[in-house]
């Protein structure tokens, strides 16, 4: 399954997305988040520690949660905000935590967390105003490691066919 | 000089490892003839006071946890809505994050030059470290070995503004552990390391196995 979050108030970015890949008989989900109720991630640990899997804020950012594990990949639509992604869409990507495990092992020569889910869920990114472009691409790559997977690629709103063609 | 200091750590300030880091850089700092005013980001009700200092202040600090390879949410929706500056301004950072190796926070830090570009000041370094996760759960003694170090950054920093030096650099440790730590390492994690993490867990009142699936 692919999965789609919208964390602007842009309906019409998912809709161009919906368009374009309407005859590729894909199995996709789209969340409009933007007007969601969804904190940041506190850092409390408890998703590791009190309660493993479960995020102690409860918003909206749970039935999120409930679908990432299910995809195969997940798409974030983020508006932009000092060359990087803006909070909105940073928060997806932190409280993303509670499908990881407290406990550690070595991928290669770095540190990961175990991953508490078999399935891996390789991520996207559509991002609408400006950014620093390679340090995206640097950052997108790195945040996929973290989740044992691999990233999709960047894309401008500009960009939305490109990022349609590598959804499946 | 006069620092203001910005713990950006999203946790409140008792469980803040960043707030136990800097509590001991800046009795370094102060060592070293600085003063310093410190402000949490994970209070709310301080940011119109942060914004105050940060327009006024020339020598800026700012902590934080490495959040998924960058800034964490909450500090970056503060940063939003911050007025950028003149180059009159400069703004150092400590970086902090639970995994050891150097290599972790270097997409971090890559983005925090970018940062400080758009907020229109210079940049005036970034001290590195990682192996901090474990602070919120040490007695007094054990965490004292981990922080402790950050008082000599302090007292450099005092000296000369910025985190640009050698021995600000060294402070990282190994970007990447070799690989004899490395099998030794992951031994740790399979055994001493496991058990650790169940005894916190059950000390929280953890009942079910850490590696639990709640969701089908």
């Amino acid at each position: 399954m692919v999965l789609i979050i919208n964390t602007t108030k842009d309906t019409s970015i998912s809709e161009e997305i919906r368009r374009n890949i309407s005859d590729k008989g894909i199995d996709a989900e789209i969340i409009e988040a933007g007007e969601m109720r969804i904190s940041h991630c506190i850092g409390c640990n408890f998703c590791w520690l009190k309660t493993p899997g479960e995020c102690s804020v409860k918003d909206d950012y749970e039935q999120i949660l409930k679908r990432i594990i299910h995809a195969n990949q997940m798409w974030v639509i983020s508006d932009t905000a000092l060359g990087f992604i803006d909070h909105k869409g940073k928060n997806i990507f932190d409280r993303i935590l509670p499908i990881a495990t407290m406990y550690l092992t070595f991928k290669g020569d770095q540190m990961r967390h175990v991953r508490r889910y078999k399935n891996t869920t390789d991520i996207g990114l559509i991002y609408k105003g400006d950014v620093e472009k390679d340090f995206l691409l640097r950052w997108n790559e790195r945040a996929a490691l973290n989740f044992h997977s691999k990233s999709l690629g960047v894309f401008s709103t500009d960009e939305i066919k490109e990022a349609a063609s590598c959804m499946c | 000089m006069h620092v203001l200091i910005i713990n950006g750590s999203p946790r409140v300030k008792k469980y803040s490892n960043t707030d136990k880091i800097l509590a001991k850089f800046t009795e370094g700092l102060t060592e070293g003839g600085s003063t310093f005013e410190q402000y949490e980001v994970s209070d709310r009700g301080c940011w119109d006071t942060i914004r105050d200092a940060f327009g006024k202040n020339t020598n800026i600090l700012i902590a934080l946890p490495l959040y998924v390879e960058c800034i964490p949410g909450l500090l970056m929706e503060f940063l939003e809505t911050l007025t950028p500056k003149n180059k009159d301004t400069s703004i150092a950072y400590i970086l902090q994050s639970g995994f050891a190796e150097g290599v972790q926070l270097r997409c971090g830090e890559a983005y925090l030059k970018i940062l400080t570009e758009k907020l229109g000041c210079n940049y005036a370094g970034t001290l590195v470290k990682g192996d901090n996760f474990s602070i919120r759960f040490f007695n007094e003694d054990q965490r004292d070995k981990v922080t402790t170090p950050y008082m000599e950054m302090g007292r450099i920093f005092a000296k000369k503004g910025d985190f640009e030096s050698e021995e600000c650099k060294k402070f990282t440790g190994p970007e990447i552990f070799p690989l004899g730590v490395r099998i030794m390492v992951g031994l740790v994690f399979k055994t001493f390391a496991k058990k650790s993490f169940k005894q916190v867990a059950a000390e929280w009142g953890c009942t079910k196995p850490l590696d639990y699936r709640p969701y089908k």
